[in-house]
């Protein structure tokens, strides 16, 4: 087995060969040469520095640090080039003992998991497989998004885990399982968190003078006899901290808030294509031109926000990829210099991002945007038509809307 | 007769087309260019120059004294090493950079492809932004419609037409970019290294597709940067840069010699 680079490098970077070896015919160019590792250095690990000009006189030299690392393949037959099976089995070993993998080190496993995330879950409109969602009037759907965000904070505890079980049901049906694995995972958490922070953390710490149960010794009064039904204002105690039934209330109402939210829009993003969005939106906001309202340019903004969303997303995969494609030592870092990738990371996701607003910003002139929404007009290709799916839709919302009403009436 | 061409690359093109009309062994093949050269040009610059400047202060110059000339119905070829500012003065003539000195006269309107599909494509889906330059014109919708499905027929990509531009591939996004200068139906294209991204298939494709737009009309003329030397067997005429200098304007073989020369000394100079 033979190493070569595959990278012209100078040639005065290498390690010196051994006499034996025979010089290789002088060429104007500086060809890969053999890589012969060093005796003494336990990692091959080269320290090249990168100088492309010749150092001026009064100018601080600047060297980077650059490492290189070969991967090969074995010939076909187990043997390298020049030695048996077993030391090309030993060589193989060596190198791949030598390679930086890094994976087990926590910077190189979150670089890794952002690079291997995936676009889909997050605003993107999933053509197929097509269901009855699809087929939705996007009106109706947005009508559906008001409900879903007023409703948890307006209704009974039951009605809102009724909504959360709904959502999370509908998801599955019409989701994609990886889809929707991912997706439900995210948002769970978010409200676990959230119901978990909200409920322990709303009502646990003992006030001076509470409200709602001023301790005897500050009225002055019998205490309050405890309820004969069974009542108690406490939940749960866990240590220091406690679930009433005021913390039960804003977390369960937090929590299914955000769940709907989240995974509400996740639905509709992913069942409606962006321009049916916008032109519902547009339909809705129509009216609010004669009081002034910009509604086209409204429109455009959301349109290139959803554009937008993609971008940012595979320049902050691709920005964590290229890092890990340095192969970076991470173990041999100190923090402070861990640290600074992340921030070298973090600069270089905003750059990109500032690069391309302004390369779009340029396309949109050079293909005849003149900064008013209004001259240019935006064609989305919408013809809202009202289906049997449409009126079904209409009548699951206005039932929903009534149990709701009658559940805060009826349940205490 | 590689002196003989490269000697007119200096010249004003007053007398381009002078010259290029002397009785010489090459007159018969210039003649369809010499015939469109007497034609108003779609692209016209004369003598254009655009410079920046440094962190220092200083104006480093970009494009020096760059003169070319593109009659309508043909599909020219901008050839140059990395660096040597084709797409800078691509920019130029598309009005989205300042010429610092020069004249440049295009025929309106122009549509602009940039090398990334990524800068280039504005809107979430394909036909949508597709139809997102029309907006500039006063178009019905059943006309828009109509000219967004040519233009993503003409590109192959008619059946993606409601995919959200994030799951397209660089070369369908590339593609949907070419659609959307093909929909305009403008006098003049200019395309920034359009077949970076695509596989040869698509490459031919998108080369015949554009081909097929110049000749239809007559009136179109396109300006097409590349690297890729066979794509030149599909031109009308090529034009040659280096340090940000037009150093070979003319007809493609004449360019396609100077390019190899060029290419044959370097490998001498390398002794490979």
């Amino acid at each position: 087995m033979t190493s070569r680079l595959q990278h012209t490098i100078p040639h005065q970077s290498f390690p010196r060969r051994s006499p034996s070896s025979s010089s290789p015919p002088w060429t104007p160019l500086r060809l890969p040469q053999p890589f012969v590792p060093h005796r003494r250095r336990a990692s091959i690990i080269l320290l090249i520095p990168w100088s492309p000009l010749a150092p001026r006189m009064g100018t601080r030299r600047r060297t980077a640090p650059v490492s290189c690392t070969v991967a090969e393949r074995d010939d076909e037959d187990g043997t390298g080039r020049g030695g048996t099976a077993t030391s090309a089995a030993e060589a193989a070993a060596r190198w791949a003992s030598l390679i930086p993998r890094g994976v087990g080190v926590a910077p190189e496993r979150i670089l890794r998991l952002i690079s291997g995330a995936t676009s889909s879950p997050i605003g993107q409109f999933i053509e197929s497989p097509r269901t009855f969602l699809h087929s939705v009037d996007p009106r109706i759907k947005l009508v559906w998004l008001l409900v879903l965000v007023v409703l948890p904070a307006r209704s009974h505890i039951y009605m809102r885990l009724g909504l959360v079980l709904y959502i999370t049901l509908l998801s599955i049906c019409i989701l994609p399982s990886r889809i929707w694995t991912d997706q439900l995972g995210r948002v769970a958490l978010l409200s676990g968190i959230l119901f978990v922070m909200l409920g322990f953390g709303s009502d646990s710490v003992p006030s001076l003078v509470q409200l709602r149960t001023p301790p005897p010794s500050v009225t002055g009064l019998s205490n309050v006899p405890s309820s004969l039904s069974g009542y108690s204002y406490i939940i749960m105690k866990l240590g220091p901290l406690q679930l009433t039934r005021k913390g039960l209330s804003v977390a369960s109402t937090s929590a299914c808030l955000s769940f709907t939210i989240f995974q509400s829009a996740s639905l509709c993003l992913t069942t409606t294509p962006p321009e049916q969005l916008a032109s519902a939106l547009r339909w809705f906001m129509v009216p609010l031109t004669l009081v002034g309202v910009p509604v086209s340019e409204i429109i455009l903004t959301l349109l290139l926000s959803l554009r937008f969303i993609s971008l940012v997303l595979d320049e902050v995969r691709n920005t964590a990829l290229g890092v890990i494609a340095r192969r970076i030592s991470w173990h041999q870092l100190t923090l402070m210099e861990t640290l600074d990738v992340f921030f070298l990371y973090i600069r270089r996701i905003f750059k990109n991002i500032f690069s391309h607003a302004e390369q779009i910003s340029k396309a949109m002139i050079a293909r005849g945007f003149r900064g008013d929404s209004n001259m240019h007009q935006i064609y989305l290709f919408t013809d809202f038509s009202l289906g049997f799916v449409d009126f079904i839709s209409i009548l699951c919302l206005l039932s929903l809307i009534g149990a709701a009403v009658l559940s805060e009436q009826l349940l205490v | 007769m590689l002196q003989e061409v490269f000697s007119l690359a200096s010249m004003p093109w007053a007398s381009l087309s002078t010259a290029l009309m002397k009785p010489s062994p090459r007159y018969c093949r210039c003649r369809p260019l010499i015939m469109a050269a007497e034609a108003a040009p779609a692209i016209e610059a004369h003598k254009v120059s655009f410079s920046v400047t440094n962190k220092q202060g200083k104006s480093v110059p970009i494009l020096k004294n760059c003169s070319l000339h593109v009659p309508p119905g043909q599909v020219w070829m901008l050839l140059g090493p990395n660096g040597c500012g084709k797409s800078t003065l691509l920019k130029v003539l598309a009005g989205l950079l300042n010429p610092s000195d020069g004249t440049v006269n295009i025929k309106k309107p122009s549509s602009f492809v940039f090398q990334n599909p990524d800068h280039q494509v504005v809107m979430p889906t394909v036909e949508a932004d597709v139809a997102f330059g029309l907006g500039k014109f006063n178009l019905t919708s059943d006309e828009v419609r109509s000219r967004v499905s040519e233009a993503l027929e003409a590109v192959g990509m008619l059946h993606y037409s409601q995919r959200p531009i994030q799951s397209l591939s660089g070369g369908q996004k590339q593609r949907v970019a070419i659609a959307g200068a093909l929909a305009e139906a403008c006098k003049v294209l200019l395309l920034d290294e359009l077949t970076t991204f695509l596989d040869e298939h698509d490459q031919i494709g998108v080369i015949k597709a554009v081909k097929n737009t110049v000749a239809a009309s007559g009136e179109v003329a396109a300006l097409w940067v590349t690297h890729r030397l066979e794509e030149l067997n599909y031109a009308d005429g090529a034009l040659y840069m280096e340090n940000g200098q037009i150093m070979m304007h003319g007809d493609v073989s004449s360019v396609l010699s100077f390019i190899k020369g060029k290419q044959a000394r370097c490998r001498d100079h390398l002794h490979l």
